[in-house]
């Protein structure tokens, strides 16, 4: 390839590791599909790969629970050996690397100083803020510390999941740990938000090959999500969906309607509202998503999904204050209260009239003794 | 908070409370006027007069024969698009969800297909209701700002409904926050403007019916 | 048949345009506002603007003029109702929404308020709300008369006939006209007697212009022989206190006759073929005095049709051919007196050809509610008689009757202007020709 660069690229990469072109482009057929790419597009993808070379990453968490990163080391195509080893350069994961310690934080200087300005900074997990962000450290400094200095030479940040996207639950009502989405802490860098409670493997190895063949940033949502994954609701993509349309509705978990598989929009499905690739595809290895397997949808790639009331009630439910859907004695002493004080200030306007109306009529008459007849 | 959760949270309580409250102090002021006493004999008695008073809220419905040549428009108009809104709020699903749970019922849904092709339209009716409404000399002559405001008001309502429907304008989320909103608009405007209409048809009718047939008078 | 709107200036008595702008919208509030109660409230608040009423009044159907529209001709009473006693009465005057109404805006209602209003309760039955618009007009007249803004015409007879009991000054006093009508016609006039069971009344109309009528009454009436007197200060049915808007005029109009009743002992009034007479006596008077009275008020058709069904009075069939009957808005639409005129028809052999529009649904004459007696209206009010005219003709009647001499004077003002072939009549005149026996 003749290329001046020290780094060698993917394609020089997958030579050295005997992997043929051909299966090669069989799986950059794959991914073409999954990104929702045209066919002949595989093969540009396939060119841009093989000549492009692997960023260094960088993997922080944070608040989190690991749940994504369990969902990621599960994705079936690209697969994460595949991903580490070929795509990338995972260069820092505490959790993944062998190294610990002074080793471990070595590793990511040294990544963050060789690449400065090009390496990959995903996150997971939301940052703590309150208190001076004393609720997450790690080799003595706060999440927020680390995340500021990480973030400087980043060429771009991927939050996974939604707690790094939106905050997710450390975020949730009360928030006593004052956590943030990432966005709102890293204002100069382009971010992608690969949301999902945790989101699906294949999105979050999508989105980074994506933007490693690519070199760019992917067209985002208001959400700063890819559309390629995130550009349609669950509700439009449900299979369930024409029992939304006949107005053919589960009732309960175990009635007819639920046994007959329709549409759980009143057991409180967020499908409608929630945009992400569950319905499409799917989870396991495209085994099945929540809604194949008779649960509604959560939501869990929206921001705030865990302070929208019950996961089962439905979206057009009224909700008025944190006590979630309102209740007909709720709303009956609202109205009783309300008609209460309209009857006393309908009492107060009806007297003020009657007081104007007695008013006017004292005036005197000017006509009862006309003046000039005749 | 975003729109949605503030739409069909704060914002629909106090619109709520606005419209209840707007409502009885409206009546309340209507009822507590002075109240002039009849005093001339009647031709039939309370009875029959009370009765013929109930006939009027439902025979009123309909114009006697007489008049239906020249007012058959406005009445077919005014008949098609409030069977329409009457289809469109109280039998598509999500509504029923949205009032049921302010009485603890939900009843039967008519087929979204059905409401949406009804919704249709009835925006359609609505069109051609201001369209009468800007055209029509008396009508025009008649109109004043409650009558553009509140056609406005419902309109809206249709617009941003069938919009969330059809997935059009902005993310679903967005265009349903603005369709709750405007719910919320309606209920706050509702005891200010014509809307009261459905509060005062029922017994404007009946006191018609029962003054006109105490004197025998036809009603 | 679309005409440009026809605008008038007021036309106003001297003692009313003397009046300066404060005391005239002064005048307005108090008149308005001695109107406003639950009743007047519920009907101002329930309109939806749907504009139907349009469509039931003969001035609008006639002339295709918005202006006629019924509802807003209440316009004025409705801004003051809302500007000072609806509930939002404080925000309408605090964002000013609804303006202070001024005498020059009064002045262009007279036209809507008079000229072009029969009373006649029409819009009131199409009204889909149910409101009652020609009540409403007749409370918003008496605002405009407080604020000195009746028409001249109206104003004039009314303050006449509350002064000297007859609406306008007379070469010789009704009650001479009376009796010389007695004379013509050879009756025997019942006058001035101390006792009687029933007060008669007779319209100032028929002694004017049709003393048939009047014999015909007395002739009936003796026919019947019925203990029944006129008297001399309670003689004139009509009120034009009703008319011009006045309620103080209007309530000092019928208490002479109510005085003359009581003063008789009469157990019955009765009110000759007059239909804004019947509804000021019969159906507002005892409001206007505070208590119900202490006697029954029929109207002649009425009294006659309870003779027919006792068998008092029987008939002779009267060979007058096709006949057509105009129902008095007054007496039916606002009244209840459908059946009467019809008993009566039926027992002369006369199977009355109703218009094209229903009984009770009927336009009127156009010359109802003071109307007649306003000058600049007549071409407005020709226009609707035309209309009544065609409806009519269609029936094929060669004989038309009606049973208030008001409308009968409208006709026969129209038929002299249109060359109309048929003949006003009066029923009564008709069933006292056809008295059979005794």
């Amino acid at each position: 390839m003749g290329r001046p660069d020290l780094e060698p690229t993917i394609g020089e990469l997958l030579d050295r590791h005997g992997v043929s072109r051909r299966s090669f482009f069989k799986y950059c057929t794959a991914m073409a599909s999954l990104l929702a790419l045209p066919p002949l597009a595989a093969r540009a993808l396939a060119s841009q790969l093989r000549s492009a070379q692997r960023p260094s990453v960088i993997y922080l968490s944070f608040q989190e629970c690991t749940g994504c990163l369990e969902s990621f080391t599960r994705s079936f195509a690209p697969t994460i050996e595949n991903l580490i080893f070929n795509v990338i350069s995972l260069d820092y994961d505490d959790t993944l690397m062998a190294a610990a310690g002074a080793q471990a934080e070595q590793a990511r200087e040294q990544a963050m100083r060789s690449h400065y300005g090009k390496y990959l900074l995903v996150v997971d997990g939301a940052v703590p803020t309150g208190d001076g962000g004393v609720y997450h450290c790690a080799a003595g400094r706060t999440g927020l510390d680390i995340l500021t200095e990480c973030a400087k030479g980043a060429a771009a940040v991927v939050c996974v999941g939604t707690c790094a996207s939106f905050g997710g639950l450390p975020f949730a009502d009360p928030n006593p740990t004052g956590a943030r989405a990432i966005s709102t802490l890293v204002p100069d860098k382009p971010v992608v938000n690969v949301s999902g409670c945790p989101p699906i493997p294949e999105v979050i190895a999508g989105t980074l090959l994506q933007y490693v063949s690519s070199g760019r940033v992917p067209d985002l949502d208001a959400h700063l999500r890819p559309t390629v994954f995130y550009g349609n609701s669950i509700h439009d993509r449900c299979y369930r969906r024409p029992f939304y349309d006949q107005g053919k509705f589960a009732k309960t978990f175990d009635d007819e309607g639920a046994r007959s598989g329709w549409c759980l929009y009143e057991l409180g499905c967020k499908g409608p509202t929630t945009y992400n690739a569950c319905a499409t595809l799917k989870w396991n290895n495209a085994v099945s998503f929540p809604i194949q397997s008779g649960h509604p949808c959560l939501g869990c790639a929206e921001p705030d999904f865990w302070d929208r009331g019950s996961f089962y009630s439905p979206i057009p439910s009224p909700r008025w204050g944190k006590a979630g859907e309102v209740s007909p004695a709720q709303a009956g002493d609202i109205a009783a209260g309300a008609a209460v004080a309209g009857a006393a200030i309908g009492l107060g306007s009806v007297m003020l009239a009657r007081q104007r109306i007695k008013r006017y009529q004292r005036q005197p008459p000017q006509q009862s003794e006309p003046r000039n007849e005749e | 908070m975003d729109l949605v959760d503030f739409a069909r949270g704060p914002a629909l309580k106090a619109a709520f409370i606005i419209f209840i409250l707007g409502i009885v102090w409206r009546i309340v002021n209507v009822l507590l006027l002075r109240h002039k006493r009849i005093l001339s004999e009647p031709r039939r008695s309370v009875g029959a007069a009370l009765l013929a008073g109930l006939k009027g809220t439902g025979s009123r419905s309909w114009p006697h024969p007489e008049f239906i040549k020249r007012t058959v428009t406005g009445e077919a108009l005014g008949y098609s698009y409030h069977i329409g809104l009457f289809i469109v709020i109280l039998l598509f699903a999500p509504h029923i969800i949205f009032f049921g749970s302010f009485i603890g019922a939900r009843w039967p849904a008519l087929p979204n297909s059905v409401v949406t092709i009804f919704a249709v339209i009835t925006l359609t009716l609505f069109v051609a209701v201001l369209a009468r409404r800007l055209g029509h000399p008396v009508l025009r002559r008649l109109s004043n700002f409650d009558d553009f405001f509140s056609w406005f008001v419902v309109a809206l309502l249709l617009v941003s409904g069938l919009m969330a429907t059809a997935h059009v304008g902005a993310p679903y989320h967005t265009i349903l926050g603005l369709h709750i909103l405007s719910f919320d608009l309606l209920l706050i405007w509702y005891p200010f403007g014509k809307l009261m209409h459905a509060f005062y048809i029922f017994p404007t009718r009946a006191v018609d019916g029962y003054v006109m047939t105490r004197k025998g008078a036809p009603s | 048949m679309n005409t440009s709107p026809v605008q008038f200036h007021a036309s106003l008595a001297p003692e009313e345009a003397n009046l300066g702008e404060r005391e005239r919208v002064a005048g307005a509030m108090r008149g308005f506002a001695r109107e406003i109660g639950a009743l007047s409230a519920l009907r101002l608040e329930a309109c939806v603007h749907c504009g139907m009423c349009a469509d039931a009044c003969h001035f609008y159907i006639a002339t295709e003029d918005p202006q006629y529209t019924p509802v807003l001709k209440v316009e004025p009473f409705k801004q003051v109702f809302k500007r000072e006693a609806s509930a939002f009465a404080p925000m309408f005057r605090w964002f000013g929404l609804k303006a202070k109404i001024t005498g020059k805006e009064l002045e262009r209602w007279q036209h809507l308020l008079y000229d072009s209003c029969n009373l006649c309760g029409r819009c009131s039955l199409m009204c889909p709300m149910g409101i009652d618009i020609a009540e409403l007009i007749e409370q918003a007249r008496r605002g405009m008369f407080e604020a000195g803004l009746a028409p001249k015409e109206l104003y004039e007879k009314a303050a006449h006939q509350r002064r000297t009991g007859q609406p306008e000054p007379s070469e010789e006093p009704y009650r001479d006209k009376l009796l010389a009508i007695g004379r013509q016609f050879n009756v025997d006039i019942p006058l001035d007697k101390p006792k009687a069971q029933i007060l008669l009344t007779v319209p100032r109309t028929d002694i004017e212009h049709y003393p048939a009528a009047v014999a015909a009454l007395v002739r009936v009436m003796a026919h019947l022989k019925a203990d029944c007197t006129f008297r001399s200060d309670g003689l004139i049915a009509e009120n034009y206190g009703y008319y011009a808007g006045s309620r103080d005029w209007q309530r000092e109009i019928s208490r002479r006759l109510i005085d003359q009743a009581v003063a008789c002992e009469a157990k019955v009034l009765i009110v000759p073929e007059c239909g804004h007479a019947y509804t000021a006596l019969r159906w507002e008077a005892a409001e206007l005095i505070g208590k119900p009275l202490p006697f029954k008020v029929l109207h002649i058709t009425e009294y006659l049709a309870e003779a027919l069904e006792a068998g008092r009075l029987r008939l002779r069939p009267a060979q007058v051919g096709a006949t057509a009957f105009h129902d008095p808005c007054q007496l039916v639409r606002k009244g209840g007196i459908t059946a009467a005129p019809r008993q009566l028809m039926r027992a002369m052999g006369i199977e009355p050809r109703e218009t094209v529009r229903h009984i009770g649904y009927n336009i009127c004459c156009g010359g109802g509610g003071g109307v007649f007696d306003i000058e600049r209206a007549a071409p407005l009010r020709h226009r609707v008689v035309e209309e009544k005219f065609h409806d009519i003709d269609q029936t094929g009647a060669q004989t038309f009757l009606t049973s208030c001499s008001d409308c009968r004077r409208t006709f026969d003002d129209g038929k002299q202007r249109f060359n109309w072939e048929l003949t006003p009549g009066s029923l009564l005149e008709l069933v006292a020709e056809q008295l059979q026996g005794g």
